[in-house]
């Protein structure tokens, strides 16, 4: 195909383009002057119902772009030059009407409503709009009013509940930490490659998710990219669930596609201005369930000194020490006879501690967390005439966590205008401007610099917060801090203070459309966008962080750009009253740069100090920069006949840099890849005569393919630089395999649903069923490192992803004579992922490991995590612990030491992908109030809690008081505590063999200690702490006034609306001591079904206010 | 202008219009293969190196490994440090182990490639050849002691297609890896081209080659169960010129570290906490004293609490507590000594000169190269006087810690030579020299049983005391045939089976 039309048009392909835009810009220039003598006609547009004026409706010239909407009071006035033009009148619920105006320059019209939801328009691939009903694919659409009302400061995260068949995971950092969507289930063996593509006006932005290089520590979560979105910029956000929806955008739209309109302002009358403020307030929504019987130490005793050990087990940073009963025991917060701290071990003249209470403080954690605060403000001015419409919007978002000094600002601008030049020719343009700032973002993940890890496994209970809060030792300060262990901890405040992660991003996203009405039914259109993100970060560490003894400064800049182009033809042609067709077609050239610039001082000189120039040793560096294009060309076409039966067919082929060789290497690698798709909607409703209480049904098809590429920079065999040793360089060989012979990725799939609406659209409901099949998929296989090698590049696989989602809209009261109303949306989705085969001689495959490890395995289903567990008797005889009785079988197996064994082999430990997902939404209007609550559930799934398992051994969490509730037993002469009372030991229940085929029940005692702090064996043994996932929580609730404008029309306010807000307000869930919507991060990728000390969850509650001005 | 006419032009127009956007289209879809095809070619690194930028990362690797997995169980488990909290790796519950392994085949990986690159230049750079062979030939050792049969053979491989490769047995590695020792023996040669990017020995080609034989006698000697070792040991110190080997301290493989980070000593980067969960072992602390050997004072500090009081004390703790004896012996941490000052800077300490002399990477040493040579002669496999080589050991000790050996030390009750229990003194006085540089002193003693060791009390395994890794569960998944075979061939893969040259 490249060939022929290489051949058949010879000029090089710049020079066409300079050529072909050299033209297009003369031909405007001259068509311009073309204009003709001119008409206004105006009108007033009325209801057919109670003859009430409809502002708001959209009044076009036909075969133009000219348009208006009526005003307040139902008027418009256009301008035109065409002679006998034709008016078409469309508004949502009312069917469209179109008006020959002959040479008539007054027009009133009444609009029928619409019963049969035929004018229904959902905004589809490259912003196209259509109409629902032609649709052979489902979609889903939230409104502004549900992201900017009670929101979430990451757009992304609204998703939850209120989509069907959409999974959100939110990264476990709080304040605009990024989210992990997934759409229909997981498709990809590639974790990362399973997130929907987010497409602005038709045109797709980066969503990428920049993590830390894996330098040591360090991981904090930095936001992805669509969570910067601007929410009070959004008109709504669609989202296009399988592949038939997506074909069009091709390669990442293989997961859906979530499509963002912004606002305009088309529907403005003159100049308008909204205002919005939303105030709410964080606080923690779930604490871990902690004991406060015991202290700090070990076996009962604890006495501090300096912290690491030199007193009594006071380099002990667990919880098996003395009752908390009030005890005198000298501690870091006792005062010393020098009248400093006993924690301020470096002072010279400290002093003696002089004991103090040994007392629990059950709220110390609880204490630490303040309430975050979110303040988002924002106003726009909007304005439109017959000849061109804005939109200026700016929000300013101030955001406090609730980890004390952990913030967020964004400060986002956003100019949306259209204009036309001429009757035939427009332009619009859309420019946002996102200034995005943290002072400091919480660090993640199991270790020091997580204050999780400290609070939810190694926390004394005796500590009151406050002795921590002045974190210098005095005549220290910027040099050693205070602590109530120097053995393994940072003190929480000195950690959140001085130990900051910040940010500072820009990111401009700007596109600009030009279209052409080359005749009634052709119109082209070219458009350029750009997003544009530069990105500093810097991580600063104070002198005396335990991994850091001389502090450490880190400043990373990430710059992105993806660039997309396209040029299209729409055709929208009404052969007859019977048929109509409407047909895009044209090519679009993607271009994704990234460049990422690591630079790393690892000891700093002189304290407090955060600069490159005051490394004390040589600084540490990294680059990448990667660059990537794709071109494409593609085409739709869609026949519809009579209105009710609808064809759609696509087609696309991409070419991508990808997979392209590089010059020199040799290969059979393709990067040219060709994809269909059709499908079929009809309304049967239309075609044929149903019962009376069928308002409307309509059966829809499709089937559809999506190819892939990859990364860029797969066919080379690379030396990556390591640390200079001095100033020697050296080189490391990449140990990933290339696979010069590499193909695209191709999915295949199907849907088909049904649209039913009964009792007067009373009752709605909605079914789909799908299934997809993903070949080909490029994986980096695992190899044994023996190999030399620990992955090569393959195609591999064969997943088959199967689901059903229910969308059930009721209305069990409409009392329009009241002004009564409840809507229920119910939002069901299920979905299965099997692999039905990986490669060959290959059978199972790691997706990603942390604590358990999610593989893919043949037969299996995506998402099943591997872990050991315990070593139980079989019933198989050729088991070592095979019980020939039966009587034993399933019971833990015990060594002769009292703990548990090991069952050596890796077992599935479940899933993490739910069983399925549920959404409650109830909407509740009464004149002018308005209630809506929205209940989110998930049912099933498995979690990997690292909380339960690290707070048992540091005997923080209740738990740990089972076999301690009497005190602690301590006696040499009797290891194995035959004589320790009731209350001061610990059996592990299970039995222990005692000949071949022979068991009897464990009776061996032991420590509360070894049985808490070893109950994984080491963790080494991860099903004790798997849990079932399932919870139900109070998402959102919504409580609003909007006041009648004849009340407020004096002061000049117009739409004034108070709602009361609070999202997560109420969690149900048999997961202990976390929320199970918390997940761990590593390297930027958000690892569903494993938590690992997340910052707990919050729930928000606040006021949203709006009006016009 | 007429109506017609304008009209006419206007057609015109769209026409131009509709062209060039059909034109621009056709651009747009032509994805010019080489525009693609220097899109995609990684501006970022090379796809091509020369050898000594290979070396030092490679070099840095396995002293790192051998310093790090040394400090987490090979001192340990050989009872040069004894832990007091987080006592697992003390009480031999051992999981997987695969720092040495992950080490091994990664720099195998790049000593293949070093070799091969230095072979197919020209002239052949024949000494760089000879330093990936001494290097590999000490990984595969390392890595063989460790877990027992190995990938050798077909190891590598990788990008020839073998994915699975098959595992060598421990007694074919060993041939190989001599062999690959004389060969690098007769590789290098000062009058070759120059090493660069050397950081073990800067580029003296004659250091590497005695590197190589006195790696030969190591590994002869830790075969010689099995094998007469007897000619080719002798043959090696019967010509000295032919087959050079250390002659003092300053020429053995000790990576000397950089003063600061990323190239420290790596314990130096480790939490305070981490590194005071290891005291001085009691075995090692009642060995010390009963000699009344000043090397005390390197391996450990004084007691914290005899300190304060004034009056300073060694004091080491028993191997294998479980974790409530272990915190409470003796009182509690302020009672036991901590590792010394060299290996483990406190607060913002910098490591001295002489710091960096004794926390170094060990690859091998002249005093361990001593005590082989005594072994030998005492046990005939060489001619010489074992009395000679024993004493020129302890002495170069002494001085590798910058001690002076007191005038009576040679000649005091255990360490004056005696032939009837020379063997003993011989290995007890290697473990000593080998201290932190524990797997070296773990593999000799799995062969001698020098110095007697006893499992802790609280050991959970059956007491017994460990002699080798077991294999990574990856293995099981990625290569599983192979490693089947091997188990089946070598024993249960766990940590009680015994590798062929201890059998």
């Amino acid at each position: 195909m490249r060939r022929i039309f290489t051949s058949a048009f010879f000029i090089q392909k710049k020079k066409a383009a300079q050529v072909g835009v050299t033209i297009l810009i003369m031909s405007i220039l001259l068509a311009s002057q073309l204009a003709h003598a001119q008409t206004t006609i105006k009108g007033t547009v009325k209801s057919s119902g109670n003859q009430e004026v409809l502002p708001g409706v959209t009044v076009v010239v036909k075969g133009t772009t000219v348009g208006t909407t009526t005003d307040g009071e139902g008027t418009f006035s256009v301008t035109t030059n065409r002679t006998n033009p034709v008016l078409s009148f469309s508004f949502i619920g009312f069917e469209p009407l179109e008006v020959a105006v002959g040479s008539q320059s007054i027009i009133n019209v009444t609009l029928k409503t619409s019963t049969t939801q035929l004018s229904e328009v959902v905004v589809t691939a490259l912003g196209i709009t259509k109409l629902e009903r032609t649709l052979g694919y489902v979609t889903q659409k939230i409104d502004n009013a549900a992201l900017t009302t009670a929101r979430e400061t990451n757009l992304v995260s609204q998703l939850a509940g209120k989509i069907a068949g959409v999974t959100v995971v939110n990264s476990p950092s709080g304040i605009g930490g990024s989210a992990r969507v997934t759409i229909r289930g997981e498709r990809s063996l590639n974790i990362n490659a399973n997130q929907p593509l987010f497409v602005i006006d038709g045109m797709p932005i980066n969503n990428n998710v920049v993590g830390a290089s894996g330098r040591s520590n360090q991981e904090a979560d930095y936001g992805n990219g669509a969570g910067f979105i601007n929410p009070d910029d959004v008109e709504s956000m669609t989202v296009l669930k399988g592949p038939s929806a997506s074909a069009l955008y091709g390669s990442r739209a293989a997961n859906g596609v979530v499509v963002i309109t912004t606002k305009s302002g088309k529907n403005a009358k003159g100049i308008g201005v909204s205002i919005n403020s939303n105030s709410t307030f964080e606080q923690v929504l779930k604490l871990p369930n902690y004991q406060n019987m015991y202290g700090q130490g070990l076996n009962g005793q604890f006495g501090f000194v300096n912290g690491s050990g030199g007193g009594l087990r006071d380099g002990v940073d667990e919880n098996w020490g003395p009752l908390l009963d009030g005890r005198l025991i000298a501690q870091a917060s006792s005062p010393t006879s020098n009248g400093f701290r006993g924690g301020d071990t470096r002072v010279a003249n400290r002093g003696t501690i002089t004991p103090t209470p040994f007392n629990a403080n059950p709220n110390n954690i609880r204490d630490f967390f303040e309430t975050g605060h979110t303040l988002s403000n924002n106003v726009a001015v909007t304005g439109s005439n017959d000849k061109g419409d804005f939109r200026l919007s700016y929000t300013n978002l101030n955001q406090t966590g609730i980890v004390p000094n952990t913030d967020l600002k964004r400060n986002s601008f956003n100019l949306n205008a259209g204009y036309n030049l001429t009757e035939r020719l427009n332009v619009r343009a859309n420019a946002s401007y996102i200034k995005n700032t943290s002072d400091n973002r919480p660090s993640l993940s199991y270790g020091t610099e997580n204050i999780m890890y400290l609070f939810n496994c190694w926390f004394g209970r005796q500590i009151d917060m406050n002795s921590l809060r002045n974190y210098w030792q005095p005549g220290l300060e910027g040099i050693q801090q205070h602590n109530f262990n120097y053995n393994y901890h940072d003190n929480p405040y000195f950690n959140v203070y001085e130990n900051t992660n910040g940010q500072d991003m820009d990111r401009i996203i700007g596109n600009i459309t030009l279209s052409y009405q080359l005749a009634d039914w052709l119109k082209v259109q070219v458009r350029t966008q750009n997003d544009f993100q530069s990105e500093i970060r810097e991580r600063r560490r104070a002198f005396s962080t335990q991994r850091f003894p001389f502090g450490s400064f880190r400043r990373e800049n990430v710059t992105t750009l993806e660039r997309n182009s396209d040029l299209l033809f729409l055709v929208d042609k009404t052969v007859n009253d019977n048929f109509s067709f409407n047909a895009t077609f044209g090519g679009n050239q993607r271009n994704n740069k990234y460049d990422y610039i690591d630079v790393f001082a690892s000891q700093l000189t002189v304290p407090g100090v955060f600069s490159l120039n005051n490394s004390r040793v040589p600084v540490e560096y990294a680059q990448n920069k990667s660059d990537r294009k794709i071109n494409s060309i593609f085409g739709s076409a869609q026949f519809t006949y009579r209105n009710y039966l609808s064809l759609e067919v696509t087609g696309r082929n991409d070419w991508s840099s990808t997979l392209t060789l590089p010059n020199g290497v040799v290969g059979t690698a393709q990067n040219s890849y060709f994809y269909p798709s059709a499908s079929l909607s009809a309304v049967l409703s239309d075609m044929v005569k149903l019962p009376e209480f069928i308002s409307f049904l309509k059966l829809r098809g499709g089937w559809a393919q999506v190819g892939n590429d990859t990364d860029p920079y797969q066919f080379a065999q690379p030396f990556s630089p390591a640390q200079p040793w001095g100033t020697t360089p050296t080189f490391v060989e990449s140990s990933r395999i290339p696979n010069f012979g590499l193909k695209p990725e191709i999915s295949t799939s199907q849907e088909v649903g049904l649209d039913l609406r009964i009792l007067k659209n009373r009752i709605g409901l909605d079914v789909t069923y799908y299934r997809s099949n993903s070949r080909n998929q490029i994986i980096f296989l695992p190899l044994t490192n023996t190999t030399g090698y620990t992955q090569v590049v393959t195609n591999a696989g064969a997943i088959l992803n199967y689901g059903m989602e229910v969308m059930l809209n009721l209305t069990p009261i409409r009392r329009d004579d009241l002004g009564l109303r409840w809507d229920m949306n119910i939002n069901y989705s299920s979905n299965r992922s099997k692999v039905l085969e990986l490669t060959d001689g290959i059978s199972n495959y790691q997706m990603a490991s942390r604590y358990v490890s999610v593989e893919a395995r043949v037969g299996e289903r995506m998402g099943d995590m591997y872990g050991r567990g315990y070593q139980l008797v079989s019933s198989d005889p050729k088991s070592a612990y095979y019980d020939p009785t039966g009587k034993f079988v399933g019971q833990v197996v015990v060594s002769s030491n009292g703990r548990p064994l090991a069952d050596p082999t890796l077992k599935n430990l479940g899933n993490y992908s739910p069983d399925w997902l549920a959404g409650i939404n109830n909407s509740v209007t009464y004149k002018g109030f308005n209630l809506g609550v929205l209940f989110d559930h998930r049912q099933g799934g498995k979690l990997y809690s690292h909380t339960y398992v690290v707070g048992r051994e540091g005997g923080q969490l209740i738990e740990t008081l089972e076999g301690r509730e009497k005190g602690y037993y301590s006696n040499p002469s009797d290891p194995t505590m035959l004589n320790a009372p009731e209350g001061t030991y610990f059996v592990v229940p299970g039995v222990k063999k005692t000949g071949e085929g022979q068991f009897s029940e464990n009776t061996r005692r032991i420590t509360p200690r070894e049985w808490h702090s070893a109950f994984t064996l080491g963790r080494s043994v991860i099903e004790p702490a798997i849990f079932d996932a399932t919870f139900t929580k109070l998402r959102e609730v919504k409580m609003g006034y909007t006041v009648p404008n004849k009340l407020t029309s004096k002061i000049g306010v117009r739409n004034l609306n108070i709602s009361l807000v609070g999202r997560n307000l109420l969690l149900w869930s048999k997961v202990p001591h976390i929320d199970p919507e918390s997940s761990s991060m590593s390297g930027g990728t958000i690892i569903p079904g494993s938590e690992s000390v997340a910052i707990p969850s919050t729930r928000s509650y606040g006021v949203n206010l709006s009006f016009n001005l | 202008m007429s109506q017609q006419k304008l009209s006419f032009r206007m057609k015109r127009t769209r026409i131009y219009i509709l062209g060039s956007l059909i034109a621009l289209l056709m651009g747009i879809s032509t994805g010019c293969d080489n525009e693609f095809a220097d899109v995609n070619t990684n501006p970022n690194i090379p796809n091509s190196v020369t050898p000594n930028l290979l070396l030092p990362n490679i070099i840095r690797s396995a002293a790192n490994e051998i310093v790090g997995t040394g400090w987490s169980i090979g001192n340990i488990v050989i009872q040069h440090t004894a832990k007091i909290q987080f006592v697992n790796e003390d009480r031999y519950l051992w999981g997987n182990i695969n720092g040495i392994w992950n080490t091994t085949y990664g720099n195998l990986r790049e000593l293949e490639n070093m070799y091969t690159i230095a072979g197919s230049s020209v002239p052949v750079q024949s000494n760089y050849q000879g330093v990936a062979l001494v290097l590999k030939s000490w990984h595969i050792a390392l890595a063989t002691d460790s877990y027992g049969d190995l990938p050798y053979s077909e190891a590598t491989q990788g990008k020839t297609g073998i994915a699975k490769p098959k595992y060598d047995t421990q007694e074919e590695i060993y041939t190989r890896l001599l062999s690959d020792l004389t060969e690098a023996n007769e590789l290098l040669s000062p009058s070759n081209e120059a090493i660069q990017g050397d950081i073990l020995f800067n580029g003296n080609a004659l250091r590497w080659k005695k590197m190589a034989n006195s790696l030969r006698l190591r590994y002869l000697m830790r075969i010689s169960k099995k094998k007469d070792v007897k000619a080719e040991m002798q043959a090696i110190l019967n010509d000295p010129q032919k087959f050079p080997i250390f002659e003092n301290n300053a020429e053995h493989a000790a990576l000397r570290f950089l003063p600061t980070v990323p190239n420290q000593f790596p314990p130096y980067t480790y939490r305070s906490g981490s590194i005071d969960e290891f005291r001085l072992s009691k075995t090692m602390e009642d060995q010390l004293k009963s000699l009344s050997d000043p090397r005390i004072t390197v391996f450990a500090r004084p007691t914290v609490a005899s300190v304060a009081a004034g009056n300073p004390v060694y004091a080491g703790i028993p191997n294998g507590l479980d974790d409530i004896n272990a915190l409470i012996y003796n009182g509690g941490a302020q009672n036991l000594s901590r590792i010394g000052t060299s290996f483990y800077i406190d607060g913002f300490g910098i490591p001295t000169d002489r710091d960096l002399n004794i926390a170094q990477g060990m690859f091998m040493s002249y005093p361990e190269l001593q005590f082989i040579l005594a072994e030998a002669a005492q046990k005939g496999l060489i001619t010489g006087d074992a009395k000679t080589y024993y004493e020129k050991g302890v002495k170069a000790s002494f001085d590798y810690y910058g001690l002076t050996l007191p005038a009576s030390y040679l000649t005091s009750p255990g360490v004056s030579f005696d032939p009837a229990t020379a063997l003993a003194q011989i290995g007890t006085q290697k473990w000593i020299a080998l201290f932190f540089n524990g797997l070296e002193a773990w593999f000799d003693w799995r062969r001698t049983g020098i110095p007697t060791l006893k499992p802790g009390i609280f050991n959970l395994n059956e007491n017994r005391i460990p002699v080798r890794f077991i294999y990574p569960i990856n293995e099981y998944s990625l290569n599983k045939a192979s490693v089947e075979a091997a188990v089946q061939r070598q024993g249960a893969d766990n940590i009680n089976t015994k590798v062929w040259w201890e059998k």
